[in-house]
């Protein structure tokens, strides 16, 4: 019925051109949505979400940066005992300056012979302490005595805190019985340079 | 009754026909919604220009910024670092066994009548310290002399150290005599192993490491 009147009122030719508007109107809408506006959307709505972003980095570095300031200075007796850990080991390859350094401080001790020799030399497994390095040194003192020798390592234990005795044999010497021979074994934490 | 005759009635007819042409009206809805839409999208580009606008601001305040935090961030991550160091060598330094004092208290043990001959000591995986003395003692009972250095010797070591103990490996005696004091006396040999845990070490295996404490 409805098909009988829209032919009466429209002729073949119109109701072609009404089916051309229409096709033309939605390709109208698929190309303005599809082409203009949707990538401006997106485009607005990327922006926004970079601003957000921004905005979210900006106010958290600023509660960051007051953490820094508040580290440095809860850090600050780190930092100092720190440098001073890193300033008992010269620059150089250790067995270069170790062995010298130990036979000097135990001749200011009145131990006139000291050999000093560099067993191992390996990383430790800690990750804080992945910078330094952990050396095993062995002393041989083929004479000194008993008193001596004892404030020798009282001294040593005291003024190098990085050095830690792992081994200690003292023995009457065979020829002189009133002196003794010494064995150490030193493990030293050293930087890693 | 007049007559009317319509003589351009099929101008009149074409001209109707032509405004209703559905293809130009069609057009001009077309052209209606077109321009609505253009104007959408208009003000749509205004907004979004004004965003870009907004985000231009804030990307430059943001590259002010930005150095500074990257500045602070590695300056941090330096100081975790350098106090994490810090704290595990300072824990090592406090955990380090002092044979100095060791060598005293156990010097200090050794009556005239008994003679140490050797010291031989390492620090164990365990962390427990393990030592060996030899020596000689002389007396009436020369075992008896050694027994007494033993408990001497677990007896000042008890007061700095824990989980002491000392015990002979070998204890015998030896044909040699000796003057003591203008006595003559017999001989024994013995060997004492003694195992030992420094304070700290020891309180450092009982309990964990704390925690750090969480800064404000």
């Amino acid at each position: 019925m409805k098909k009988i009147s829209l032919t009466k009122k429209f002729s073949k030719d119109q109701i072609q051109k009404m089916a051309l508007s229409v096709i033309g109107f939605f390709i109208l809408l698929y190309v303005y949505f599809s082409f203009f506006l949707g990538p401006l959307n997106r485009s607005r709505n990327s922006m926004l979400v970079t601003i957000a972003d921004l905005q979210g980095k900006m106010a958290s570095s600023k509660t960051d940066l007051l953490k820094v300031k508040n580290l440095e200075q809860q850090a600050s007796d780190a930092t100092t005992r720190f440098a001073a850990l890193q300033a008992l080991s010269p620059e150089g390859a250790p067995i270069a300056w170790f062995p010298p350094r130990i036979k000097s401080f135990f001749a200011n001790q009145n131990i006139d012979k000291a050999n000093v020799r560099l067993d191992t030399s390996e990383a430790f497994s800690q990750p804080e302490l992945s910078g330094w390095l952990n050396d095993s040194w062995s002393i041989d003192i083929p004479e000194t005595d008993f008193a001596t020798i004892g404030n020798a390592i009282a001294n040593l234990e005291n003024s190098e805190p990085l050095i830690s005795i792992t081994k200690l044999g003292i023995h009457a010497s065979a020829a002189e019985p009133q002196y003794q021979q010494v064995t150490m074994a030193l493990a030293t934490t050293l930087v890693k340079r | 009754m007049a007559l009317h005759l319509n003589l351009l009635h099929e101008e009149i007819s074409e001209q109707r026909q032509r405004q209703r042409d559905p293809l130009k009206i069609g057009m001009m809805v077309l052209a209606g919604i077109g321009a609505v839409l253009f104007l959408y999208y208009m003000w749509n580009a205004y907004r979004t220009l004004e965003i870009k606008g907004r985000l231009s601001a804030v990307q430059a305040e943001w590259a002010k910024v930005e150095p500074k935090i990257v500045a602070a961030q590695k300056k941090s991550e330096e100081l975790n670092g350098t106090i994490s160091t810090t704290r595990v060598l300072d824990e090592m330094i406090a955990n380090r066994f002092y044979w100095a004092p060791f060598m005293d208290r156990v010097a200090r043990c050794v009556a005239p009548n008994t003679q140490l001959t050797g010291i031989e000591g390492g620090i164990g995986d365990d962390k427990m310290v393990h030592v060996s003395l030899e020596g000689v003692a002389a007396g009436r009972e020369p075992r008896a002399a050694a027994e007494d250095l033993r408990q001497l010797v677990l007896e000042q070591l008890g007061k700095s150290y824990t989980d002491v103990k000392v015990e002979f490996k070998t204890l015998e005696d030896l044909d040699t005599i000796v003057n003591v004091a203008g006595a003559s006396m017999p001989m024994a040999r013995f060997v004492l192993t003694v195992s030992l845990n420094s304070p700290k070490a020891a309180s450092a295996a009982a309990t964990p490491a704390p925690a750090r404490k969480k800064k404000s």
